[in-house]
């Protein structure tokens, strides 16, 4: 049980900051960004491409990395999502298609093996007979200021209020003067960050892969369906909800059965409560 | 009448004439050898080089059946079986392929198997070791007998597994339980099987609990605490899909528990690099002529070209670059003595007889030959028509065995560690086991 406690906080954590930046652009444009799991990829090959290969140094390589999630999810904003705004489903089909043609260049440049990354911080925490590496628990902290900080933002900031009114009523945001343009343009930018940031964490985490986008996308999809359009504590509680699930799974039923559980959270939740378990509060 | 005659005449030289056209063209024209398998991946790539490799040398030398040149050409599966099922039938119908070197994956293979025996083309596969295949020739000989597979079975890769667990884990380390780790994929399955059916019976090794899990798995910490919460004296890894996840975590959880078994991704020179220089310690089985092995001057030979004319990965060849390599120089060898790749009966019968032994320092190092129809395995009592001729009882003298274990250590090093004859190092543990 000490097991199932400790790991399923620190994969928990982990999980919260793969989703919140999904979390924020579906709240505020009301789309799903389903290229958001290329932020997560390229955060992952950037910080390697610029640790591993170029020999700079770690604080180097998050830059590198958030930069290319900011650079990327600003870009996929202003050429194509900003043309498309109004019609959600050519918004998701156009970021889908846009990921699978990401993953392609990837393995262009890289090839289509995996890659081990070192860790962000090297070591092994022992309690009990547990052992969880410093890199996931140290993710699990950066997680929670990451989620603090933006939760600060968003409350106590005249651009964290301007997101909040454009995500409540884009209407009434523009009579009071508020571009949500210019707000879904910050919106994508802050979620390019988060997703580089967890990017980096998760590829150290587990590994390099052109197709390691698409799990981090299906939990990102599971937090959003399960905590509905939500805020950004709701989707802290999903995330730890599904990274207690999948954890309890594996140690005490069967671990070829991980997912599993996610998938049937979310269909029961589209039955049961179409509308996530956290409705629609603020961000 | 005369003029009927005269036409006649005319027309017969004229047939004749035609009739020789044609002869020499048969003879200018290429022998056309196809590559199927994923132009991407280290195992595809591995085998198409090996067969270039084969094909230029012997087109530098002369030719082949009668001074021919080889045509190679290629179709790529993507790992996928319906993209090989095209692939297949793109060789046939587009290329007209004489004869086909595989470097497709086990579910691959078995999607174009039936479509080598409605083309009845000779083939040869060099990774696929699938049971199951060798059961179908064995079952029906005159449907399949134009496939031969250029590596030991699965089967026997698992006897020879046991062997190890016998002789070194049980016999040298002391270790007398173990946990499972396998991969849910047919191969891993079938091996999962052939262990907890023999392990404990004949190498004493107890099986406290297998845990199967995900091909796609990318967090192996709940897995990796719940085997080492059942204290196992080591883990028995079954991974040949995205080997490195459970590897590279092996080393960054610092798994208290040794760990060795089948690990893809181990086999392979490319391994350092993707771990990050962290796979030290780690150990797997691998088909002959692995990568760390000191090999005969001939296997050597086609090292040192391989080296020399490819700058990218797989920086090494795998096993199965050897094996397409010397399957082809077979295949062709076979056909000059049956007079071409047709009729199928005479190429079949003269690559049943083909026995090439590679020998090092006077000893039999390699063998390649394959099992003949009806022939038995006596230690396992069974048939492997047309699969590579391995032995699997010790001394190893009739051939070579169906696999041997290879050793990482933390310089970057490659070694072999067993079977004795091909042992060039010590096995070793991970520095936080020590």
């Amino acid at each position: 049980m000490v097991n199932i406690l400790i790991q399923g906080l620190a994969l928990s954590g982990l999980y919260a900051l793969l989703a919140v930046g999904f979390t924020m652009i579906f709240s505020v444009g009301r789309v799903l960004n389903l290229a958001y799991g290329v932020y997560i990829m390229l955060g992952g090959y950037m910080y390697y491409t610029a640790v591993q290969v170029m020999g700079l140094p770690k604080i180097g390589g998050f830059l590198f990395a958030i930069a290319a999630g900011i650079a990327f999810a600003v870009l996929t904003y202003s050429i194509l999502v900003r043309r498309l705004e109004g019609n959600p489903v050519a918004v998701e089909i156009a970021t889908l298609i846009l990921a699978v043609v990401m993953q392609s260049l990837i393995i262009l440049i890289y090839r289509p093996v995996s890659k081990s990354m070192w860790p962000v911080v090297q070591g092994v925490f022992r309690y009990e007979g547990v052992f969880v590496t410093y890199n996931l628990l140290v993710a699990m902290v950066v997680s929670w200021v990451a989620l603090a900080g933006l939760l600060i933002f968003v409350r106590y900031t005249r651009y964290g209020r301007a997101i909040q009114a454009v995500s409540m009523d884009r209407k009434g945001a523009i009579i009071s003067g508020i571009d949500p343009r210019r707000m879904n343009l910050l919106t994508w930018a802050i979620s390019g960050a988060l997703g580089a940031l967890a990017g980096v964490f998760f590829a150290t985490y587990t590994q390099l892969n052109p197709s390691m986008w698409v799990g981090p996308l299906i939990v990102a999809v599971a937090v959003v369906v399960v905590g509905g359009i939500g805020s950004i504590v709701g989707s802290l509680i999903v995330a730890h909800i599904i990274g207690f699930m999948e954890t309890f799974t594996t140690a005490m039923i069967a671990a070829e059965l991980r997912g599993v559980f996610t998938m049937v959270l979310i269909i029961v939740v589209l039955v049961v409560a179409p509308k996530g378990l956290f409705g629609r509060g603020e961000l | 009448m005369d003029a009927i005659k005269g036409f006649r005449r005319f027309a017969g030289a004229g047939a004749l004439l035609g009739a020789a056209a044609l002869a020499a063209n048969a003879q200018d024209d290429p022998v056309v050898i196809g590559f199927i398998g994923s132009m991407s991946s280290d195992v595809g790539l591995s085998t198409l080089r090996g067969a270039e490799i084969a094909v230029d040398e012997l087109n530098a030398a002369g030719g082949v059946l009668g001074g021919r040149q080889i045509k190679l050409v290629t179709a790529d599966t993507f790992e996928d079986v319906t993209e090989g099922i095209k692939a297949y039938e793109y060789l046939n119908d587009v290329e007209n392929v004489d004869f086909i070197v595989s470097g497709s994956i086990d579910d691959v293979s078995l999607g174009w198997f039936e479509r080598m025996a409605e083309y009845r083309t000779p083939t040869l596969d060099t990774w696929t070791s699938y049971i199951g295949i060798i059961d179908m020739v064995v079952a029906d000989y005159e449907k399949y007998k134009m496939y031969f597979m250029n590596i030991g079975t699965d089967y026997a890769l698992a006897t020879s597994l046991i062997d190890f667990g016998k002789d070194m884990l049980a016999g040298e380390m002391g270790w007398k339980s173990t946990v499972i780790l396998q991969e849910d994929t047919a191969f891993g399955s079938g091996m999962g099987e052939f262990l907890t059916a023999e392990l404990n019976a004949q190498a004493g090794i107890e099986i406290i609990e297998t845990i199967v899990y995900d091909i796609n798995a990318v967090d192996f910490a709940p897995i990796y605490n719940k085997a080492a919460s059942l204290n196992p004296d080591f883990l028995y890894l079954i991974s040949s899909v995205n080997s490195q996840v459970p590897s590279s975590q092996y080393v960054k959880l610092q798994v208290p528990v040794p760990m060795t078994g089948v690990n893809v991704a181990a086999m392979g020179r490319d391994f350092w690099d993707d771990t990050g220089g962290t796979g030290g310690g780690a150990s797997s089985f691998s088909p002959l002529p692995a990568s760390g092995m000191d090999h005969d001057p001939v296997s050597q030979q086609f090292v040192d070209t391989y080296m020399e004319r490819y700058d990218s990965r797989p920086i090494y060849p795998h096993f199965n670059g050897f094996n397409a390599y010397f399957g082809i120089k077979n295949a062709i060898a076979a056909a000059e003595r049956a007079g071409g790749f047709a009729p199928l009966d005479a190429w079949v019968t003269e690559m049943e007889n083909t026995d090439v032994v590679l020998e090092k320092d006077g000893q039999l190092w390699h063998r390649f030959a394959y099992w003949k129809p009806g022939e038995i395995e006596p230690r396992t009592n069974r048939e492997y028509t047309h699969n590579l001729k391995f032995d699997i009882t010790e001394p190893y003298d009739d051939g070579v065995p169906p696999m041997v274990i290879v050793q990482w250590y933390q310089d970057g090093q490659q070694r072999i560690i067993y079977p004795p004859k091909y042992a060039n190092g010590e096995f070793e543990l991970p520095p936080w086991l020590n």
